[in-house]
């Protein structure tokens, strides 16, 4: 006989048995904490960020990270030294020296520059901040400075803004495509099936990164930062929703003969509300999971294409324009810490990665 | 986020931290010792120094000897004696430091075809009639044996070295010059426009034969200049340089009769050209006169093309019948080859040049990769050095002044105070320490003090100070004084913001898009809002030409040779990666019949520039000193950082190189490296 336990499954909705299977992929649900915890940086970049991402200073030109002390003697007090550079006439670097004597604190929501929060609420309250703003004297650098002196921190917030939106805008756009040609496909089949796919398998036997450079490429040199971001979104979507359409298909075939469609057919159920009633939510774990795993390709793809500098140009601020900028030998050679944002890629391709596994088991709360 | 960051950062950052430590305790104690030395002045730059020509009859060498495998073919009967290769006359020079040895290679990096001034440069002798002595400031023989000045300038007459011969051994004489004369510059199809440098005052010039060995350049007024224009990087610049374009001044006749229509049947010519798969005789005819593509060219260069710059190596080889000789008669060059590698990534040639992989290079080595040069020089086996410019701008920044696709940009463009005023708003000590590293000097245009058409030291800083407070007052008084609520100043048009635009090109020398980013952000203080649009080269090129830039970033190199290289002076070229104004330079150059007519002062500066062409020296460098002050007053271009070694003056030379000197003449018009002889380099045993 069925137990409680049991008995609990048999009323379980479908979102409640997903949800359950996915609390069981322990890594999963890590990942997406981390997840989440990136998006909330995109919404939060301006107060995340304590320094005007454009703001330039020859006098603080190629800094390394600054450590953070937490505690002055017993107290809790983080705080970070005053450093003094000056450029060294025998090896021509910039030399920083940090004086012990002189303590900056770290003041948590300090006041800042000025930004809109969410875009719409003025602000000047920032994450972290040193007392009375910040002046070219008394700052905190905790990832270093580039070449023009500018925070590296700061940078990063924006880029993340900015490729991490790339992703969810690309998948948006891969995720309409994928569902209406793959459903079209799936639906009627006959000609209208046999032309998707061929065009699928065209699509999909382009080799990606010079399909990418082709296209971007083309893309007129003298369009402003925002329509090339655009357009290389689009450019990113174009090729993505092919994997999805797959899926979609290969569900709308499996699923067209399922008792319950025949029957909601036979019951005089009209085209529209068998697709999108009884159709599409018994594979919308499925479209979630692949737009979970189509997500990283995206952030990679953009990541790629501005780092081979065919994609964002500075002054627009991205991880792969970030990383763009560190391709050199005098960043491998004395000044490694530009090649940090390489690090927050990782992570978040990995973290996607993850989430999208767990969710993919679990839209599957029967299967083994 | 932060979490998962903070371990690795604490631990790499200690170790960091302790070698920062010791680095900034030792070097303080270097940094006072340098200090108190001298202020500003690196090691790495030297003194100027060079070989030189010698001309003295009494100093020329008797006996010729030659390279160990030229004496072979010699012994073999497969070339003629090293005296008859030579001639009667051979160009002397005479070495910076000592004799040199035959033999080696010297290997080099370059980016394609398109970067034909990299081999020319380093090995083209050059073959210029006449050239510059080391310090790029008197003319000197070079082709030419001599040359004098006749009929009140109207005449310049070329004496040329006897027994001269081509690098497949034929004769080098005044009928190469009248075939380069009647049948290339006045031949309608390859030359369709005459050239400026050709004619003075807008009247052409001819070339005639005195004799075997002596040509006359005669011309219906004075043209003074001529010596100079023979000398510099102009149309009239040599067979290696200029021989695709058509000019140069002279041609191997006897090579070239073969693909010219005078001389061989139309019919004929005609299949020569389709069965070599050319549109027409004009692209056969230049392809076959050019120095870097191909290798059958008769050429007086000491080295000549053996694999071309279209392949993976473009690979030169010792000319034999090379005029070049040292004191003692040894024929030049010392090297034997010189193979460059080709690297489509700069970034390439900049790590094989720190590894130890390169000879000699300078070109396309990065600034901003000094501090990494220097601390590799003992393991790849090179010295270091720094070789500043005399121009007032590695980087300077063109208004495009006939600008005309905005009424309202247009206008302020041509506003002199609002020139002076976006000039006295950028901080150029911030971008001298960050992109020069310190090594530069914040200038305006005009060229070094030691230059002999610099207006005199009050010029340097003229307009080229920061001075923001000053700056928004003369903002504010020529008419744009409103602005919004981010501190910008509107538009008078009612259109909003006043927003300009600066193009900049990628890839280059400096980082120009970087430091326009800089400026964008000091602009902000004066309430300008600027665009920074990088561009690919092309599309500059076809932007410019079409009037459509409104500013451009670019360097002024070659401008302390004020009337051989103007480009980045006035209003010159239409098409460039960065323009003062397509329109008046098409109005300066058609003498005002086509193009835009420019306003009072730029008429008073193109004037007395093209005035300065007919007039003796004396008078010419009081020209040249005006032309300078009008450009420093008038702020047509606003000049940065200037007399740094941004573009081409990283130099890294293997330390068993001789006669290297330790600091040269830096300019297109020096075509250096060639201005310190390279013929004369060896390697020490």
């Amino acid at each position: 006989m069925a137990g409680p336990d049991e008995q609990r499954i048999f009323v379980a909705s479908q979102w409640q048995l997903m949800w359950w299977r996915f609390r069981r992929h322990k890594v999963a649900v890590a990942s997406g904490g981390v997840v989440i915890g990136f998006y909330l940086a995109v919404l939060g970049a301006d107060f995340l960020a304590y320094a005007d991402p454009n703001a330039s200073e020859a006098q603080r030109s190629l800094m390394p990270p600054q450590p953070v002390y937490w505690f002055d003697g017993w107290r809790f007090s983080p705080h970070v030294y005053a450093v003094k550079g000056a450029r060294d006439p025998q090896t021509f670097k910039r030399v920083y020296r940090a004086d012990p004597g002189q303590k900056i604190s770290i003041r948590f929501f300090a006041g800042g520059f000025e930004y809109r929060f969410l875009g719409l609420i003025p602000m000047t309250r920032h994450l972290i901040g040193v007392d009375g703003g910040l002046d070219a004297g008394k700052t905190i650098f905790v990832l270093g400075t580039d070449v023009q002196g500018r925070d590296l921190w700061s940078r990063l917030m924006y880029s993340t803004r900015i490729s991490l939106t790339i992703g969810l805008f690309g998948v948006t756009v891969s995720l309409v495509l994928g569902v209406v040609l793959g459903g079209l496909s799936g639906f009627y089949g006959g000609i209208a099936d046999t032309l998707i796919q061929r065009v699928i398998e065209i699509l999909r036997s382009i080799p990606t990164i010079p399909l990418w450079m082709g296209l971007a490429a083309a893309l007129p040199r003298d369009w402003s930062i925002l329509q090339i971001y655009f357009a290389i979104t689009i450019i990113i979507s174009l090729l993505g929703w092919t994997e999805l359409a797959r899926v979609v298909r290969g569900r709308f075939l499996a699923m067209r003969e399922e008792d319950f469609v025949v029957s909601a057919r036979l019951v005089g159920c009209s085209q529209m509300r068998t697709i999108f009633v009884h159709m599409v939510p018994s594979f919308m774990s499925h479209i979630i999971a692949a737009t979970t795993l189509a997500l990283p390709a995206m952030i990679i793809s953009e990541t790629a294409l501005s780092f081979l500098g065919l994609g964002l140009r500075p002054p627009a601020m991205s991880w792969g324009v970030l990383l763009q900028q560190a391709q050199n030998v005098q960043t491998v050679a004395i000044s490694p810490w530009l090649m940090i944002p390489a690090v927050p890629v990782i992570i978040v391709v990995m973290a996607f990665n993850f989430l999208g596994d767990g969710l993919r088991d679990a839209a599957d709360p029967y299967g083994r | 986020m932060t979490e998962l960051r903070r371990p690795p950062r604490k631990r790499s950052l200690r170790s960091r931290l302790t070698v920062a430590l010791a680095v900034g305790a030792l070097s303080a104690v270097v940094v006072v010792a340098a200090l108190a030395q001298s202020a500003g002045k690196s090691a790495f730059i030297g003194k100027l120094e060079g070989p030189e020509v010698v001309t003295d009859p009494a100093k020329l060498p008797r006996n010729l000897k030659e390279a160990p495998q030229l004496a072979a073919l010699v012994k073999a009967g497969k070339l003629p004696p090293v005296a008859e290769r030579i001639g009667q006359d051979p160009l002397v020079i005479k070495p910076l430091r000592e004799i040199g040895t035959y033999g080696g290679t010297w290997r080099g990096g370059f980016t394609g075809p398109a970067d034909f001034w990299n081999g020319y440069r380093c090995c083209s002798g050059p073959d210029h009639l006449l050239f510059w002595d080391y310090t790029g400031d008197k003319v000197t023989p070079n082709i030419a044996r001599g040359y004098e000045m006749q009929d009140g300038g109207r005449t310049l007459v070329i004496h040329l070295r006897r027994g001269m011969k081509w690098s497949d051994g034929r004769p080098f004489t005044a009928d190469d010059f009248v075939f380069w004369f009647e049948d290339i510059y006045r031949n309608k199809d390859l030359i369709p426009t005459p050239s400026a440098a050709m004619a003075i005052n807008g009247k052409q010039g001819e070339i005639q034969k005195v004799d075997t060995y002596t040509v006359k350049f005669k011309f219906p007024e004075p043209y003074y200049l001529l010596p100079d224009v023979l000398a510099g990087s102009t149309p009239l610049g040599g067979h290696a340089q200029q021989g695709m374009n058509g000019m140069g001044g002279y041609a191997p006749a006897h090579y070239l009769k073969q693909f010219h229509p005078k001389y061989v049947g139309q019919a004929e010519l005609d299949k020569k050209v389709k069965d070599a798969k050319f549109d027409s005789w004009v692209r056969q005819f230049l392809f076959k006169n050019d120095w870097a593509l191909n290798p059958e060219l008769p050429v007086l260069t000491p080295w000549k093309t053996a694999t071309p710059s279209n392949t993976a190596t473009w690979t030169l080889e010792r000319n034999p019948y090379s005029v070049f000789v040292d004191t003692e008669g040894n024929q030049l060059p010392y090297i034997d080859r010189v193979v460059l590698t080709l690297a489509e990534n700069l970034e390439v040639i900049n790590l094989r040049a720190i590894a130890g992989e390169y000879d000699f290079q300078q070109r396309h080595l990065d600034l901003g990769k000094l501090p990494v040069f220097i601390e590799n020089q003992q393991r790849g086996n090179y010295k270091l050095h720094l070789d500043p410019g005399d121009y007032g701008g590695d980087m300077i920044i063109k208004f495009n002044l006939s600008y005309e696709a905005d009424p309202e940009i247009a206008k302020w463009m041509n506003t002199t105070d609002f020139r002076r005023a976006l000039s006295l708003g950028i901080d150029r000590d911030q971008i001298n320490e960050t992109f020069w590293l310190g090594t530069g000097t914040p200038s305006s245009v005009v060229p070094a003090d030691s230059n002999k058409y610099n207006p005199g030291p009050q010029y340097r800083k003229l307009w080229a100070t920061l001075d923001v407070k000053k700056a928004n007052e003369m903002l504010d008084k020529v008419g744009l004084s409103k602005k919004d609520g981010e501190g910008y100043r509107l538009r008078t048009d009612g259109k909003g913001r006043l927003r300009i635009e600066i193009m900049t090109l990628g890839g280059q020398f400096l980082q120009f898009t970087q430091i326009a980013e800089m400026i964008r952000e000091q602009w902000k203080r004066i309430g300008i809002d600027l665009t920074v649009q990088e561009v690919e080269r092309s599309l500059a090129l076809k932007r410019t030409a079409a009037n459509e830039q409104q500013l451009g970033a670019w360097n002024n190199d070659g401008s302390e040779h004020l009337f051989t290289f103007p480009l980045h002076v006035f209003p010159w070229e239409v098409a460039a990666v960065s323009t003062s104004g397509p329109l008046y330079a098409r109005w300066f150059h058609s003498a005002g019949t086509q193009g835009k007519e420019p306003p009072v002062r730029m008429r008073e500066l193109m004037e007395k520039f093209k005035k300065a062409y007919g007039v003796p020296e004396k008078e010419r460098i009081e020209l040249g000193k005006e032309v300078w002050k009008i450009a420093a007053e008038e702020v047509y271009i606003i000049g940065v950082i200037g007399m740094g070694p941004a573009s081409m003056g990283v130099r890294v030379v293997k330390t068993n190189m001789g006669n290297i000197p330790s600091r040269q003449y830096n300019s297109p018009d020096g075509k250096t490296p060639t201005i310190s002889r390279p013929v004369t380099f060896f390697y020490k045993k």
